[in-house]
C-alpha cells in the first residue's frame, strides 16, 4: 500500500473510531451500571442525526449547535423510559434474574418502534446535507472540515467522560455502581439517581454522535442498526463495563473496518463487521482488552 | 385427561385447516399459508428457546438456508426430495455452529444468534454476487394447495414435536438446564449433547418451511429469505402467546398473522410499531404470555 493511501485511510479510520467510541460509551455505561443490553442504542444515533438534519434544513442551525438539542431530547427520552419501563424491570427477584435477556427484548421492541415511527414520519428515503465540506490538506492527506469537527468533538467528549468518571463525585458513583453495586448502596450512593443520570448521559452521548455522523454521511430511519452492532463489538472487545478499554477498542474497530474494506471491497463491509462480532463473542466474551470478566 | 383434551382440540383444528382449500379462495389459502408458516416456526423455536431458555434471535438463518437449498435444487430434484434436504441442511448447520455458539450463555447467546443470522445473510449475498446472481426465479413452482398441505403437515409435525419433547425425559433435562445449568450438569444431565440436540431439532422444520415458502414466492432473494423481521416475529409471537406449552405459539401466531393481514399491505410501519409495542408490554408486564392468562388452571400441576 503506498503512503498517500495509507495516510488517507488512517485519517478515515481515526474519524470512524472516534465516532464509534462516542457511540459505545453510553452503551457501556448502561450495561455496566444496570446490566441493560440496549439494542436500541443505534436508534439514538439516528434520532440525533435527524435532529441535526431538520435543525439545519428548517432553521439553518449548525449541527454543532443543534447537537445540544439532540442531547437534551435523547436525555429526556431516556428519563421517560427509565421512569416508565426500566425501573419496573428491577422489581421482583424473578424479573431481576432474567434482567439481561428481558432488557434485550424490551429494547429490541423499542428499536422497532423508534425506527418505524421515524420511517412513518420522515419517510424511509435517505437524506443528507452539506455543512463544512471544504477540503483541508495536511501533507498528502485530504480531509473535509466536517470530519475534523466530528473527530475533535467526539474525542473531546470521550475524554470529558473519562475525566468525569475519574474526578467528579457523580462520575465516581457511576464507577462504584459498575464495580460493586451492593457496596455502592451501603456507602450511601443514591442508586436511583445515579442510574437515571447514567441513562440520560448514555442516551445523550449517542444522540450527539448521531448529530456528528449526519454531517459526514447519508441518514435514514434504519441507519442505527450498524451503529448498534459496532457499539456492541466495541464494548465486548474492550471489556464490558470498561470505559477506557471501550474507547481503545473503538479505534481498533475503526482501523479494522477502514483498512479491511480498502483491502477487499465495500461489498464485504457487513461480513467483516458481523464476522468480528460473532468471532469475538465466541472466542473471548470477556473482551480482548478487559482482563476480569464482569459479565455473568 | 387434560392433555388428551388439548390433543383432541388440536386434531379438530388440524382437520378444519385441512378443509380450508376446499371451501376458500386463494386469498384465504394465502393467509393460511403464513399462519401455518409461523405456527411451524414458532413451535420449533420453543423446542430450543422455550425449554432451555437459550433465546434465539436468529432463527431465520435456518429458514433462509432451507430456502436457498430449495432455490439451488429446484428443477434438478423433485419436491419430495427438496423439502427433506432443506430440513437436513438446516439441521447440519445447527449442529455445525451449535458447538461454539451454545457455549455462550444468556444475553450473549441472544445477540450472537442475531449476529450469526446477519453474517449468513451477507455471506449468501456475497456468494450470489460473485456468481452474478442477484435473485433466482423459480419456474413452474407447485400450486398453492400443494404447498398448503405440506405446510399443514410441517405445522402439525412441529406442534407434535414440541409436545413430545416437552413430555420426554429429554425435555425435562432441558427444563432443568434452563433453571440451573451447573446443577443440571452435576446431577448427570449431558448438557452439551442435550443443547445441541435441541438446537438441531429446532432448526429442522424451519429449514423445510423455508424451502416451501421460497417456492410460494417463486423467486429467491437473500434479503427477503434472511429477513431479520422473521426472527423478530417468531420471538414476539412466542413471548406474547407464551412458550410454556403448545397453545402459546398457536395463539401468538394466529394473533399476529391476523394483525399483519389487516395492516401489512396498507400500513407496514404501523404493523411493525404494534409488534414492537406488544413485545415491550409483554416483556415488562406479562412475561409469561397470553396462554397463561387465558388458561391459568392448566398450570397448577407439573406442566
Amino acid at each position: 500500500m503506498d503512503t498517500i493511501l495509507f495516510g488517507q485511510l488512517s485519517a478515515a479510520a481515526l474519524v470512524t473510531g472516534a465516532l464509534y467510541a462516542l457511540t459505545a460509551v453510553g452503551l457501556n455505561l448502561l450495561y455496566g451500571t444496570m446490566r441493560l443490553l440496549n439494542v436500541a442504542h443505534g436508534d439514538l444515533v439516528m434520532i440525533g442525526a435527524y435532529v441535526a438534519f431538520w435543525a439545519f434544513s428548517l432553521l439553518a442551525l449548525s449541527p454543532l449547535v443543534s447537537l445540544l438539542g439532540a442531547a437534551a431530547l435523547a436525555a429526556l427520552f431516556g428519563a421517560a423510559l427509565y421512569y416508565g419501563l426500566l425501573r419496573r424491570m428491577f422489581d421482583g427477584s424473578r424479573a431481576a434474574r432474567r434482567l439481561e435477556a428481558n432488557s434485550l427484548l424490551l429494547f429490541f421492541g423499542i428499536s422497532v418502534i423508534v425506527q418505524n415511527a421515524a420511517a412513518l414520519q420522515f419517510s424511509a428515503t435517505p437524506r443528507a446535507f452539506q455543512y463544512l465540506d471544504e477540503v483541508y490538506r495536511f501533507g498528502n492527506v485530504a480531509i473535509t472540515g466536517n470530519r475534523i469537527a466530528a473527530f475533535a468533538i467526539a474525542v473531546l467528549l470521550c475524554f470529558g467522560i473519562l475525566a468525569f468518571l475519574r474526578f467528579h463525585v457523580v462520575g465516581l458513583a457511576i464507577k462504584a455502581l459498575i464495580q460493586r453495586r451492593d457496596a455502592a448502596a451501603i456507602v450511601g450512593v443514591n442508586i436511583e439517581r445515579v442510574q437515571l443520570l447514567t441513562v440520560c448521559l448514555g442516551f445523550a452521548t449517542a444522540a450527539v454522535a448521531g448529530s456528528l455522523v449526519s454531517m459526514t454521511e447519508q441518514i435514514s430511519p434504519f441507519m442505527g442498526f450498524p451503529f448498534t452492532i459496532a457499539a456492541f463489538v466495541v464494548i465486548i472487545l474492550g471489556g464490558l463495563g470498561n470505559v477506557t478499554g471501550g474507547i481503545a477498542a473503538a479505534f481498533l474497530l475503526g482501523a479494522l473496518e477502514t483498512f479491511g474494506v480498502a483491502l477487499t471491497s465495500s461489498a464485504y463491509r457487513s461480513i467483516l463487521i458481523y464476522g468480528v462480532f460473532v468471532l469475538i463473542l465466541i472466542v473471548r466474551p470477556q473482551g480482548l482488552l478487559g482482563g476480569r470478566r464482569i459479565a455473568q | 385427561m387434560r392433555p388428551n383434551a388439548t390433543a383432541a382440540a388440536l386434531a379438530c383444528l388440524g382437520i378444519a385447516a385441512a378443509a380450508l382449500p376446499l371451501v376458500a379462495g386463494d386469498y384465504f389459502i394465502g393467509v393460511g399459508l403464513s399462519l401455518l408458516m409461523y405456527v411451524a416456526l414458532t413451535q420449533s423455536w420453543t423446542v430450543l428457546s422455550g425449554l432451555t431458555g437459550y433465546v434465539s434471535l436468529g432463527h431465520v438463518v435456518f429458514y433462509g438456508l432451507g430456502g436457498y437449498v430449495a432455490a439451488l435444487c429446484w428443477g434438478e430434484l423433485p419436491l419430495a426430495a427438496i423439502v427433506p434436504l432443506a430440513g437436513l441442511a438446516a439441521l447440519a448447520l445447527a449442529v455445525l455452529i451449535g458447538l461454539p455458539v451454545l457455549r455462550v450463555r444468556g444475553p450473549y447467546f441472544v445477540i450472537l444468534t442475531f449476529g450469526v443470522a446477519e453474517l449468513a445473510k451477507h455471506l449468501v449475498i456475497a456468494i450470489e454476487g460473485q456468481l452474478g446472481r442477484f435473485s433466482r426465479v423459480l419456474f413452474a413452482a407447485p400450486g398453492l394447495e400443494t404447498l398448503f398441505y405440506i405446510l399443514l403437515a410441517l405445522a402439525a409435525a412441529a406442534t407434535a414435536l414440541t409436545a413430545v419433547v416437552r413430555a420426554s425425559r429429554f425435555g425435562r433435562g432441558l427444563l432443568a438446564l434452563r433453571e440451573n445449568e451447573e446443577a443440571a450438569e452435576t446431577v448427570g444431565i449431558p448438557t452439551v449433547r442435550f443443547k445441541l440436540l435441541a438446537f438441531g431439532l429446532s432448526a429442522l422444520i424451519p429449514g423445510m418451511v423455508g424451502s416451501v415458502m421460497v417456492l410460494r414466492s417463486t423467486y429467491f432473494e437473500p434479503q427477503q429469505l434472511f429477513d431479520p423481521v422473521i426472527s423478530f416475529s417468531i420471538v414476539t409471537m412466542a413471548v406474547v402467546g407464551g412458550s410454556d406449552d403448545v397453545k402459546g405459539p398457536l395463539l401468538g401466531a394466529a394473533g399476529f398473522v391476523l394483525l399483519s393481514e389487516l395492516l401489512w399491505a396498507s400500513a407496514p410501519q404501523i404493523y411493525m410499531i404494534l409488534l414492537g409495542l406488544l413485545l415491550v408490554v409483554f416483556v415488562v408486564f406479562m412475561p409469561d404470555g397470553l396462554a397463561r392468562r387465558l388458561f391459568p388452571q392448566r398450570h397448577g400441576g407439573p406442566a
